[in-house]
């Protein structure tokens, strides 16, 4: 982290600093209401019932507030004004900080969910979704948390002690002093208090955290804790852990119950202080009676900013470890780096097809392990190659290198000769259409789905996509046809649906280079031989790369490279490479069918 | 309502548990209902009898008309410090009684969702997720302290409050105690018509959250397609729309939330305000003095309080109730295999434990008028391996599952060396059944704990010879502290092979004469399978074996080859008769030799998980 972390934060904020400025007048407003409330009554008492001949000047030019009863009824009304005005400043601060927190971090959250989108896929493969959304969803919230659980609460008090303080100085200057030294014992238990406190509640999470981390484990093998007749063991440890926590949950609150004992000791002491100088001075005359209430109401009201102070620094603390987590994001060096002076794509040669060609390629995920080595491959525009290993061997890698997913740590990936870094990433993600073996359809309807990441391409254009990929007659038999919402993950079409789905947003694409990572290995043989006419049309005189284990597919290719251990061992015709006797030969004649493999389950379904 | 007095009342046992405790909170409250009411009387004595110079009456009027004003000031002064510094500790030792109770009652109530849940038959765990549980277990655990704040120790603190200031009050003056009770109905309303309001709005906000969650979470899990077809402008374009929406959703539910507390404010000062007009009239007119004024001003506003906290709990009850029946589910869920009162232990069912299972006409399902076994008859000699193949969702997993009891049948039965497995304790039936799944499921505890898990008594030895059959002993002594290592996040991060044959051993350990192996392959490459197979043999040496295998080569090595389909056994035999009879699994096999070259289906690449057969077959 450069700069400190908070710094960063409110740069978010400086934007939304028009409501900042509504919000600290709304505070403001409220706090000097707030200073206003004893303050009917203190009249009531010293002006109308104590000493009814010394009025105030323009109290008493009220109408009717002549007469004592009169005074009094708009001292009632004034009592109701200023509480309703306290509760209404309050209720427009509210309004007004929720409503802009929320702003504040759905911004930040727009940013690291911007950033998310534009990462590579080398990066994200060693990152937990359900992680990264965290970091977007909850972590953002650091943003609020900052400046309206910490900033606010900051200036809200300190103004509060202020104000405060004033009118008490104005009042009598004795009692004032008398209250502000009330107000450092207090000050005294929040510097005692707030670092156990703090302390004692991350404990408690600690505790709670690894409590149920216990449980997951063991609820996520109930089969296992079952078989070895475990249970009671799991249940004691369970009963452990819980006590675990009951203790660190009860040490938390005793730090809490101290500092509330100190603060609220100090103020009994000043309430007890107040009542014995005040009334001694209110004996003399010096004050009156409803400046003692006053200076009580006061005293009374100043627990609250002191308690908010107090828990200040945890809810920086966590803030912060929020923030930690949204700028590490935000500072990732961007492995797929925007060129900074863009080339241009030379205009395609007749026919929509391009070259790629891999220039001794060398791709890792990990320093020193490298899944591809000095990879040296040209595939010529509408040349169809088909990539054949055994997993691990790094076709899925080699092949996400031409959308530029990644990029290669050695050596280059050029189309049509151009470096890949050097070109818009937008433009080499448009030359390339990519099939995966799961169809992956997003929560939308068909129709959008197929003219995903082009939403502006016609019905027309959409149905004429689907047609093509053979998927027209089944969408047009749903009860809403094209515009029929598909379930999270595609659960409510059938695999092969789905894939000619994702063939007809392929297809609708148009795109120069197409990428085949297996899309029929998930397929049965009926749907597949559908499938595969529709990607006979799609690949129909484009640059192919075709991920592939079944003969049939492979067959079909101009030439099959067959990778092992991230290197090229061998390339070629099947004709070739089966006179050859190498690897392929071996893959070839290898008899016990590879683990996992699709045929079991397909032989079934043929029936 | 009955239904929730019920619900509730099922909980009383955690409650009645700390008896003591809460009987002790009453005490406390009690105390501090009183101090509360004490606490504006020292300023009532200082401004009636010290500046004012009214005349006492009462139990204090011979000493304060004889005590000069400094002495009273200095005396009120004092009261005021006992009162206060009072009050404050009786506070805190009311919250800190309430926090060692509640949480006990939390916990103790926790551990018995646990206890229960992790002793739920399988049929349970196949429903419902891991997450689900936990958040019962967190977050709905809870609800016994909410339901006892809610319906005990807040109706009585603030009762009892209420009840102390009244009476005092109404020694004071009557007329305007009533005034200030009179605006309880408006506080009453406001808290019964805002309930379900908030209920709602904060549904409304929960939504509206969860979906701009659930963007995020299918873009980013979609990222390749979402990169590939370059979405990233509309994606985010999505995001800032919902965001707003959430944003929206939250600024509305704080204005009603604040609505609320706002409506109880004005209404508390309008009772303040009439106290102040009347009280004021009155002291004009001589009746009160002004010490009693401050008193009632002060009264006023600490009863309303304590009925606001009080109505408070009626939207709690609601609230709550959710949470009640989450806890519940768990609590009353009675799909246990339970073991009958008359259970004997297999060693005295059987007096030599051969391993002969027999399924006899066993139906099964997980819900109500779907079967997932039907009619199965099936006999497995001692020392048998038998191996089950079919199709995802046939009922293999299910099948075995009924042998150590995991499930019971709907009809039929399943017998162990003849004797029907309901007879019989859990403990012993299982103690001769073992298991190896497919995911290893080890425990985040050291490596000799893990395959000790079914034997904690077992000596070192025999847990190093475990290892050793299991082919797991070299690379255990290989790890920096060998077998004292411990697993998991902070541990070491063993491969798919390793945590395989260290589930192998677990099993091994065991002397069980039964064991099921459930694809305890499959999510292995070739090379890892051939070392966790050695270890396999060792295991199923001469014991009765059930393996439900992926790979027909595995199937290949059993003595017969049960072939499920449906939830029916399609047919049986050797593989050379299976071979012969050209079924479905002839089918099988032909497909797996035809039409594969390569080594494997699934891709090389991270963030794309090639399909499971699971997968494939759904």
């Amino acid at each position: 982290m450069k700069r400190r972390w908070w710094c960063r934060l409110l740069g978010y904020a400086l934007p939304y600093w028009r409501g900042l400025v509504v919000l600290l007048a709304l505070v403001l407003v409220g706090i000097g209401l707030q200073a206003l409330r004893p303050w009917p009554v203190k009249l009531a008492v010293d002006r109308v019932l104590d000493e009814p001949e010394a009025g105030v000047v323009w109290l008493e030019r009220l109408p009717g507030a002549e007469t004592p009863g009169g005074l009094l009824a708009w001292l009632a009304v004034g009592l109701v004004v200023v509480a309703g005005g306290v509760r209404l400043a309050h209720l427009f601060q509210v309004w007004f900080q929720t409503w802009l927190g929320a702003q504040l971090t759905y911004a930040l959250g727009s940013d690291v969910f911007g950033r998310l989108l534009a990462s590579s896929r080398a990066w994200h493969g060693r990152q937990r979704v359900g992680d990264l959304v965290r970091r977007v969803n909850a972590d953002c919230t650091c943003m609020r948390d900052l400046v309206m659980g910490v900033a606010l609460p900051i200036v809200q008090s300190v103004l509060t002690l202020v104000v405060v303080f004033v009118v008490m100085w104005q009042l009598d200057w004795l009692l004032a002093l008398v209250a502000a030294a009330v107000a450092l014992p207090m000050g005294l238990a929040i510097r005692l208090f707030a670092g156990p406190m703090t302390e004692r509640s991350y404990e408690q999470a600690e505790r709670s955290g690894e409590l149920m981390a216990m449980a997951e484990q063991t609820l996520g093998v109930v089969p296992v804790v079952q078989a070895f007749r475990r249970e009671t063991h799991e249940h004691n440890r369970f009963r452990q852990a819980g006590e675990r926590t009951v203790r660190a949950t009860l040490r938390a609150l005793a730090s809490q119950l101290h500092f509330r004992l100190g603060v609220s000791s100090a103020t009994a002491v000043g309430t007890a202080a107040i009542l014995l100088i005040g009334g001694h001075r209110a004996l003399a005359g010096r004050i009156s009676v409803g400046d003692l209430y006053v200076f009580l109401a006061y005293l009374a009201a100043l627990y609250g900013p002191l308690e908010t102070l107090a828990y200040l620094s945890s809810g920086f603390a966590s803030a912060k470890g929020k923030a930690r987590r949204v700028i590490e994001v935000l500072d990732r060096e961007d492995a797929l780096a925007e060129p900074a002076t863009p080339h241009a794509l030379p205009a395609p040669q007749p026919g929509p097809a391009r070259a790629i060609a891999f220039d001794h390629v060398s791709f890792g995920y990990a320093p020193g392990q490298p899944v591809l080595e000095r990879i040296a491959l040209t595939v010529e525009p509408g040349q169809r190659v088909a990539l054949v290993g055994a997993t691990g061997a790094g076709k899925s890698t080699l092949a996400s290198l031409v959308p530029r997913f990644a990029d290669p740590t050695q050596g280059a990936v050029r189309m049509d000769g151009v470096d890949l870094r050097d070109l818009p990433r937008q433009v080499v993600r448009s030359q390339v259409a990519w099939l995966p073996q799961e169809p992956t359809l997003l929560p939308m309807s068909i129709a959008d789905n197929i003219a995903f990441g082009q939403p502006d391409a016609a019905r027309e254009a959409v149905v004429a996509a689907a047609e093509a990929a053979g998927a027209h007659a089944f969408i047009t038999r749903l009860p809403a046809g094209y515009d029929t919402h598909v379930g999270e993950r595609g659960a409510t079409l059938s695999g092969g649906e789905a894939q000619r789905l994702a063939i007809a947003r392929a297809l609708l694409k148009d795109a120069p280079i197409i990428i085949l990572d297996e899309p029929t290995a998930a397929l049965d043989a009926a749907t597949e031989t559908a499938v595969m006419a529709a990607i006979e049309r799609l690949t129909h005189g484009r640059t192919t790369l075709i991920i592939a284990h079944r003969l049939s597919t492979i067959r079909r290719a101009d030439r099959i490279v067959v990778l092992e251990h991230g290197r090229i061992a061998e390339s070629g015709t099947h004709a070739q490479l089966l006179q050859h006797a190498g690897p392929y030969a071996r893959l070839h004649a290898h008899h016990d069918p590879p683990p996992g493999h699709a045929a079991a389950e397909e032989a079934h379904r043929r029936e | 309502m009955a239904s929730t007095i019920r619900k509730y009342l099922s909980l009383a046992g955690y409650v009645r548990r700390r008896w003591k405790a809460l009987v002790l909170i009453v005490v406390l409250t009690l105390l501090s209902a009183g101090a509360a009411a004490l606490q504006p009387w020292p300023l009532k004595v200082m401004v009636d009898f010290a500046l004012d110079d009214e005349v006492a009456t009462g139990w204090l009027a011979t000493w304060i008309d004889a005590a000069a004003p400094a002495t009273i000031i200095t005396w009120a002064a004092g009261m005021a410090l006992i009162v206060y510094v009072l009050g404050v500790v009786l506070q805190i030792s009311i919250s800190w009684c309430w926090g060692v109770a509640g949480e006990r009652m939390v916990y103790d109530l926790a551990a018995d969702m646990f206890d229960r849940m992790q002793r739920l038959s399988l049929r349970f765990h196949a429903r419902s997720h891991v997450g689900d549980s936990l958040s019962r277990l967190t977050g709905d655990s809870y609800c016994v302290y909410q339901a006892c704040d809610a319906l005990l120790v807040t109706p009585v603190h603030q009762l009892l409050t209420i009840t102390f200031i009244a009476l005092v009050a109404f020694q004071l003056d009557p007329m305007l105690t009533l005034v200030v009770l009179g605006s309880t109905p408006v506080l009453a309303g406001v808290a019964v018509w805002f309930g379900p309001r908030l209920k709602e709005r904060s549904r409304l906000i929960r939504e509206a959250q969860a979906r701009v969650m659930s963007h995020v979470h299918q873009s980013l899990s979609a990222l390749p397609v979402v990169q590939a077809f370059t979405a990233e402008p509309y994606s985010r374009q999505r995001y800032d729309q919902l965001a707003g929406d959430a944003a929206l959703a939250q600024r509305r539910g704080a204005f009603l939330k604040d609505g609320l507390t706002m409506i109880n404010g004005v209404t508390t000062s309008v009772a303040l305000s009439i106290v102040l007009y009347a009280g004021g009239r009155q002291v004009l007119a001589g009746a009160l003095n002004v010490g009693s004024l401050l008193v009632f001003l002060a009264y006023a506003g600490s009863l309303q309080g304590a009925f606001q906290k009080l109505f408070k709990t009626y939207g709690q009850i609601r609230t709550t109730e959710a949470s009640v029946d989450r806890v519940l589910a768990i609590l009353h869920n009675d799909e246990r295999v339970r073991e009958a009162d008359d259970a004997v232990p297999l060693a005295e069912a059987v007096p030599a434990v051969r391993g002969r299972i027999a399924f006899e006409d066993v139906s099964f399902g997980y819900e109500p008028g779907q079967p997932v076994l039907s009619d199965v008859s099936l006999t497995v000699e001692p020392g048998e391996c038998v191996a089950f193949v079919g199709p995802t969702g046939a009922g293999k997993s299910t099948l075995v599952s009924l042998v150590p009891r995991f499930l019971d049948p709907w009809t039929g039965r399943v017998t162990f060396d003849g004797v029907d497995v309901r007879t019989l304790t859990l403990l012993s039936l299982r103690e001769q059944v073992t298991l190896v799944l497919q995911q290893p499921f080890l425990m985040p505890i050291s490596i000799a704990d893990n395959i000790a898990y079914g034997r904690p008594d077992a000596p070192r030895e025999q847990v190093v010879a475990a290892a050793r059959d299991a082919g797991a002993d070299a690379f255990i002594t290989r790890l920096p502290e060998g077998y004292d290592t411990v697993i998991g996040e902070r541990g070491a991060t063993l491969s798919g092979g390793e945590k395989q044959r260290i589930a192998i051993a677990r099993a091994l350990l065991s002397e069980a004469a039964v064991v099921i192996l459930d694809e305890p392959t499959s999510a292995l490459d070739v090379e890892t399978e051939r070392a966790v197979m050695a270890g396999l043999d060792r295991l199923t040496a001469g014991r009765t074996t059930f393996i439900i295998a992926h790979r027909l080569s595995t199937a290949r090595r059993a003595d017969r080859i049960v072939v499920v389909d449906e939830g029916r056994i399609v047919e049986q035999g050797t593989h050379d008769q299976l071979m012969r009879s050209e079924g479905l699994y002839y089918r099988f096999h032909r497909l797996q030799h035809d039409d594969a070259i390569a080594g494997d289906t699934a891709s090389d690449g991270p963030g794309d998980a090639g399909a499971s057969p699971e997968e494939v077959a759904r």
